[in-house]
């Protein structure tokens, strides 16, 4: 790479060239000021020398051309030092204009922030940077360490308008006035000088000016002078085509054409004649002086001679100065001699030379500590290295020793470090080092906080710019130069850079980075009022949650302020405050389906599509098969959208979270809405109230104002810290058409606006009662066909009780009303749970609960028949005529009864239709959800066992455990339902119960003969299916009419569904044998629950499916005698026993008795069959019926065990004399004698337990449903103990 | 004294941060923190320097800045660990031994079933079992 290409040797190529010095007299720029600018303006453009070709010579023979050459004009007075606070206030200015520049054109795209864009434009180094950098520059210019700035030549210039010419040119380079450069010796004031007579053609005079011309050329030498006529176009003022003055344009007055007295003439004029200065004149003059300076020095300096004396004469100078610049050295010296010789080389291309004098200067200097000098010719030696293109460490070494060296000087070096930094980091620019760039221009940040921020930024431009790129110390660095910009009030660039430092930091989860960002973009952009901008960085902060509780104040607090003072309600779109938790979202909206509560909305649709698919007769339809069903939800899409009447509320659900650890108030949510008249989406006279485009902020205020085509429900409330809130938000649409909920406003602490607009992009979006439909767009969802008003039920159920006690039986009110006055008909309802819930009849409005259940109104007996039938129909259909309108509501009983502890969900489904035909909605179904909680009561239990007295009786074991914790309850009365059995007390009530009461707790026992009255009517009791039962009171005192009818209304039925439901869990071991028992109790009501806002009644509890033959179909008694006395000394005893069977099954039965005599190994006990007679004897704590227990489990009954004391070693055997074997076949029903007889040898207590019955019932000709039944069976004898005494 | 410890995800996501100044300079190691992850990235993806050190997991010093000294260390799984310290001389050694214990402490953290990959570290005993790594830090190899 051409190293004079690269920036850096452009710069070099512009900045180190021969300076001329400019002397004029005031009437040459008065002249002058006629074009709008001054004599050096007016010569400047026709300093550079694009292509001219120049040989040059120095100090080797070989000559060589120069095509491109510039001269740097200055005035004398300017040729000195800068004045440092001049300088630094102008570098401030450059950043403030430049600030404002850069600002003005960022604002106009902030109107629409778009980072990417920003962005950009930002990676491009801003161009203002090369002007400061520039100007930074000149600011180390005109030292006298450094020869390159100093004149090469003097320009005098004098009007021909001046009296006495000749004298004004001497007078110009009068010593006094001379910059104090050549005036102090730094340089040799003996240079080139070249005299310029100026005239203006516009005051005439020509002649004068050429006779001044010849005396000039007489006394100052004829090549050294010319005249230079200008303002020769006379009164037109010309027009440049492509002006070279432009580039001033901005120090000239803009309304002034430049240069517009000068014609071409002039103009090609101006251009011979500095053309000729620079290539007949300084050009010449340097290579002249070169040779000079080459020969003095090579002369001095060089051989080996000279470098032995001068090593030595310096040694001897080290002690005597010890300044801190070192030694002064005036032109005359070697020393600047050296350098002036290394600059001339420098500026006239031969680097070659620049540097071998560099060199030899560079050592001199580090001797004599002249530290300055020597940074200087450091740095002009890497200057060299690099546009030799050679050695690139050896220039940067070169560099970074001078930068070093200037730093080490302090203040005296500041400039000049800088510039050499500046030049640094050009060169490592230019070799694409720009990490290595970076840290330099981190190097160079000095105390002043601008340059330092400046040059941050700069750096920060670096990072970016090396490869790979390094964003994120991008960012960083433009964060501290953001910091240092705002320190030093430049807001507006510490804008830019935070904003450039935006896209880094974007879209990451460095968030407290971000937050940092973006709260200080809003503050500074607050701070310039434009509180829109700031308004949108702040709200980026909002949702900071990771923050600390007084960061998220602050952040709070300063949105507040900054939206407080835009001083109007502020609309936000995606305001993070509070967030709108989207998922949670729920569009509630009632078409055919209407809810009686919020509850039934959240039910499961597919809980209630099961529920009401026999009432709602299009459904069964659809589900035929799936082929139809798909192109039926086609043609739904189509033609049917969501559908909502008037006048009937959309409901929304939505979730709002604080992520924050402080309170914040939001007020004013409401749904935004879309309302368009027509029901064709197409059509183009929307009726819009608002607009899709969440930027256009008109349209959402317009919101607030009252809207006729619907109504939206407001509400407000506070967030706590960290709190979640789910708010019912809701649409009434009033007239027919197509409304369209858009999306959520709310107003955070009543001054900022949010709103959210319901992304269609939510696929988990939950419609819970929008039909799921495969490919319907989301947005459909939130689009609805709002129909003409038609009639809805509400209905309600009245005192149904949150909470209950199992077997609680209560009465019930519907309550149905319809507030149009459009009547609806054809009723129908459906119960999720008819175990709890069932539907009662119109006349049961009149009976008194729960007087209606005792018997005393028994005469309607037809409802007990009837009922069964209704049962069996899953839906209930309300009488035909039944039609609800206006203001008079339909009430209907309901029963219900708490059938089983746990927390229940009753879904009543209640379908109509209306009467109207035209509308779209035929039909509409009401859906309504209660829970119940049901508290466990009492415990019953029942424990059957076939009484030893008497064959087809049975004893009945009642255990009842109050499970209650604090109730009390009064067990009223047991009623056994089954065929034909018939109950009865075996002890008086009062013994059982002696207090009547049941406490919390609290278990009893009681027993109860059940006696099978259908012995006697065998032939009978298939004619009636109603089951009969008998009723046992419980309480003494009652008279009989207070006896609880079973075939009453509720609790026939409700026990029809028990049985149903028991059915399931318990085997059917054949239905002839069972009985069902209900316990009716009653709560005492001195010890209520004030839990219970109701007290129960009545509480019934049924226990179905109770089986009486569990051994098998076969029931047996032995008779005989219990106690004998017999006189043993005479004959052994003979006892005659009689053994009834029974035959309960339906089919003719074979039995056979085999009686087992005493074998001597296992005592007369029988151990074959241990199964029935080791049954756990458990005396107490026996609740549920088991099929395999039972028998033998009758060890307190009323036969107390009397050999229970006695040794079974004692006893003695005994003998079967009868028939060892019996077979007989028993019809069924049927009951039969079999005689035993067994032999005892002495007195003692016999268990006559020895004998097996063997049972068989024919398998075929039986149902299906009896596979399960047991066909054959063997039944080891039951205990009969028998003792037999000596009879004296 | 360790002044921050953090754990860096995959996609440069900051799992775990922690300092342990009294100060409120927490943007300011998040800054050190964030640039640092230039380094890693160049120091990653320059292979004249990964060369030799190609299964190597500690980073080394990532840079000097300011008055703190940042190092780094890469896990198999692209999780960045960084450490930034104020202490003048430090042993690699020491550095080594922290960003084992680190990183052992790490894994334990994200075997927990419970914790969500890609989000950041809540669970409270790896921040306690940092804190003790942190305060034990200079001492193991002097002991």
């Amino acid at each position: 790479m051409d190293p004079a290409r690269t920036p850096l040797g452009q710069m070099l190529l512009e900045e180190i060239t021969p300076v001329v010095m400019v002397l004029s007299t005031p009437s040459v720029e008065e002249a002058c000021l006629k074009n709008g600018f001054s004599f050096l303006q007016m010569l400047t453009p026709f300093c550079s020398f694009n292509n001219i070709d120049v040989p040059v010579r120095t100090a080797s023979d070989q000559p060589y051309r120069i095509h491109k050459f510039k001269l740097r004009l200055f005035y004398g007075s300017h040729v000195k030092k800068p004045d440092l606070k001049v300088a630094k206030e102008q570098l401030n200015q450059v950043i403030t204009d430049s600030g404002e520049k850069v600002f003005s054109e960022l604002c106009l795209d902030a109107s629409e922030i778009d980072h990417e864009t920003a962005c950009s434009e930002d990676r491009d180094t801003p161009s203002w940077f090369q002007f400061f950098n520039k100007e930074l520059v000149r600011m180390a210019s005109f030292s006298d360490h450094e020869a390159f700035d100093h004149p090469v030549a003097c320009l005098l210039a004098v009007s021909s308008k001046d009296e006495h010419p000749m004298s004004r040119f001497v007078d110009l380079f009068n010593t006094n006035k001379l910059p104090s450069l050549l005036k102090d010796g730094a340089m040799d004031p003996k240079i080139l000088k070249h005299y310029l007579l100026v005239n203006d053609n516009q005051d005439g005079a020509a002649d004068r000016a050429s006779k001044i011309l010849t005396e000039m050329r007489s006394t100052f030498g004829a090549s050294d002078c010319s005249l230079l006529s200008i303002n020769s176009s006379l009164d037109a003022p010309i027009k440049h085509q492509d002006n070279p003055w432009a580039s001033q344009a901005c120090d000239a007055s803009p309304n002034q054409d430049l240069g517009c007295f000068l014609n071409i003439d002039d103009i090609d004029e101006i251009k011979d004649i500095m053309q000729n200065l620079s290539s007949k004149h300084i050009i010449p003059n340097m290579e002249q002086k070169i040779r000079v300076l080459n020969q003095q020095v090579s002369a001095t300096r060089k051989g080996f001679k000279n470098q032995i004396k001068n090593l030595w004469w310096r040694k001897g100078k080290e002690d005597v100065v010890d300044s801190l610049n070192g030694p002064t050295y005036n032109f005359n010296s070697i020393e600047s001699q050296i350098r002036v010789l290394g600059d001339y080389a420098f500026m006239l291309r031969d680097y070659e030379l620049a540097l071998s004098n560099y060199r030899l200067i560079s050592t001199d200097y580090k001797i004599d500590k002249a530290w300055k000098r020597y940074a200087g010719v450091q740095e002009m030696m890497g200057l060299t290295y690099f546009m030799l293109d050679q050695s690139r460490k050896e220039a940067e070494y070169c560099m970074e020793n001078a930068f070093n060296t200037y730093l080490k000087l302090g203040l005296l070096g500041q400039q000049n470090a800088t510039r050499c930094g500046l030049w640094w980091i050009e060169m490592l620019k230019a070799r694409e080092l720009y990490k290595e760039a970076a840290t330099v221009y981190f190097r160079i940040c000095g105390e002043d906080i601008l340059h330092s921020a400046v040059m941050l930024e700069q750096a920060s431009y670096c990072y970016l710019l090396s490869k790979p790129s390094m964003s994120r110390k991008y960012g960083f660095h433009l964060v501290l130069s953001g910091e240092q910009y705002k320190k030093c009030d430049q807001i507006k660039h510490a804008i830019r850079t935070y904003r450039s430092a935006l896209f880094v930091f974007k879209g990451t989860t460095w968030s407290y980075i971000n937050d940092h960002v973006h709260f200080h973009i809003g503050q500074w952009y607050a701070s310039l009022g434009m509180y829109h901008v700031a308004v949108k960085h702040m709200t980026e902060i909002l949702a900071c949650s990771h923050q600390s509780k007084t960061t998220q104040e602050l952040f709070l607090g300063d949105f507040l302020q900054v939206v407080e003072k835009t001083g109007r309600t502020f609309e936000v779109t995606k305001l993070q405050l509070p967030v709108i938790n989207i998922s949670s979202l729920k569009v509630i909206f009632e078409d055919h389906r209407t809810f009686g509560s919020p509850s039934a909305v959240n039910t499961k649709e597919n809980l209630w599509h099961s529920l009401e698919e026999d009432m709602i007769p299009s459904f069964t339809a659809a589900k035929s098969n799936w082929l139809e069903l798909q192109s039926k939800l086609i043609l739904k899409k189509h033609t049917q959208s969501n559908v909502c009447v008037t006048g009937e509320a959309v409901k929304v659900n939505i979730e709002f979270i604080n992520p924050l650890q402080i309170t914040i108030p939001v007020s004013g949510v409401t749904l935004i809405c879309k309302h368009s008249t027509s029901t064709d989406e197409l059509t183009s006279d929307e009726k819009e109230s608002s607009v899709t485009t969440d930027n256009e902020v008109d349209h959402f205020r317009d919101m607030s104002s009252y809207n006729s085509s619907f109504l939206v429900s407001e509400v407000d409330f506070s967030l706590r810290g960290g709190e979640t809130t789910t708010v019912q938000l809701s649409v009434t649409p009033k007239e027919v058409g197509t409304l369209e909920i858009l999306g959520v406003r709310w107003k955070l602490s009543g001054t900022i606006a949010g709103f959210h607009n319901f992304e269609l992009n939510h696929p988990k979006k939950s419609i819970v009662k929008g039909r799921r439909k495969a490919k319907q767009s989301p947005n459909e969802k939130f689009k609805f066909m709002v129909i003409k008003s038609i009639p809805k039920l509400q209905g309600s159920v009245h005192s149904l009780p949150g909470k209950a006690y199992a077997g609680d039986l209560r009465q019930l009110m519907l309550d149905l009303r319809n507030p149009s006055e459009f009547p609806v008909k054809n009723l129908k309802m459906k119960i999720s749970h008819p175990r709890f819930l069932i539907i009662g009849n119109q006349e049961n409005v009149k009976l008194e609960f729960p007087a209606c259940l005792t018997k005393k109104i028994d005469s309607v007996q037809s409802d007990a028949h009837a009922s069964p039938n209704v049962m069996s129909e899953t839906v209930f259909s309300f009488p035909v005529d039944t039609s609800i309108q206006g203001e008079t509501p339909l009430l209907w009983p309901l029963w219900f009864r708490a059938a089983v502890p746990g927390d229940i969900s009753l879904y009543i489904s209640i379908y109509y239709e209306i009467e109207d035909i035209s509308s779209v909605i035929r039909y509409r179904t009401l859906r309504l959800h209660y829970n119940v909680q049901v508290l466990p009561s009492l415990d019953v239990s029942f424990q059957i066992s076939p009484s030893r007295l008497r064959i087809q009786d049975f004893l009945v074991r009642l255990d009842v455990v109050n499970k209650t914790s604090s109730e009390s309850f009064q067990v009223y009365q047991l009623s056994s339902i089954g065929h034909h059995w018939e109950i009865s007390l075996l002890q008086p009530p009062d013994t059982i119960f002696p207090s009547q009461t049941l406490m919390a707790g609290q278990a009893i026992s009681c027993f109860f003969t059940l006696k099978n009255s259908r012995r006697s009517s065998t032939s009978e009791y298939n004619m009636s299916t109603i089951p009969v039962g008998s009723d046992v009171l419980l309480v003494p005192q009652c008279s009989q009419d207070l006896v609880y009818n079973m075939n009453n209304v509720p609790l026939v039925n409700f026990h029809y569904y028990e049985r149903l439901q028991q059915k399931v869990s318990h085997e059917d071991l054949g239905d002839l044998n069972t009985v069902d028992f209900v316990l009716i109790s009653r709560p005492l009501n001195s010890s209520i629950n004030p839990g219970l806002s109701d007290p129960p009644h009545v509480m019934s509890h049924h226990t179905c499916h109770l089986s009486t033959a569990s051994t098998g179909p076969i029931s047996w008694l032995v008779d005989g005698p219990q106690t004998l006395h017999h006189d043993f000394s005479a004959s052994f005893c003979e006892i005659n026993l009689k053994m009834h069977l029974y035959n309960s099954s339906d089919a003719t039965a074979f039995v056979c008795i085999d009686t087992i005599d005493f074998d001597g190994s296992g005592g007369h006990m029988n151990s074959a069959n241990t199964v029935q007679s080791a049954t756990p004897d458990n005396q107490a704590g026996w609740h549920d019926v088991t099929p395999a227990t039972e028998l033998k489990v009758t060890p307190n009954a009323p036969e107390t065990q009397p050999g229970k004391a006695l040794s079974l070693d004692s006893v003695s055997p005994y003998i079967w004399s009868g028939s060892s074997s019996t077979n007989i076949n028993l019809e069924s029903m049927s009951s039969a004698e079999v005689p035993l007889q067994i032999c005892v040898f002495s007195p003692g207590t016999y268990d006559l337990s020895n004998y097996v019955l063997n049972w068989k019932l024919p398998s075929q000709g039986l149902g299906a449903s009896d596979e399960t039944r047991q066909h054959s069976g063997k039944c080891q004898g039951y205990k009969y103990h028998l003792t037999v005494l000596q009879s004296t | 004294m360790i002044v921050c410890v953090a754990v860096v995800g995959h996609q440069n996501n900051p799992l775990y941060i922690q300092s342990f100044t009294e100060a409120d300079d927490a943007l300011k190691l998040h800054h050190i923190v964030h640039c640092s992850l230039d380094v890693v990235d160049e120091r990653v993806n320059n292979p004249k320097k990964s060369g030799p050190m190609l299964n190597e997991t500690f980073l080394g010093l990532l840079y000097p800045i300011e008055n703190y000294k940042v190092y780094g260390y890469l896990t198999n799984t692209k999780v960045k660990f960084i450490l930034v310290t104020t202490d003048i001389d430090v042993k690699d050694a020491d550095v080594r031994n922290f960003f084992r214990r680190f990183h052992a402490a790490y894994v334990d953290a994200v075997s927990n079933p419970f914790h969500v990959p890609g989000k950041k570290i809540t669970s409270r005993t790896f921040a306690e079992r940092v804190s003790t790594i942190v305060k034990s830090f200079g001492f193991s190899s002097a002991a």
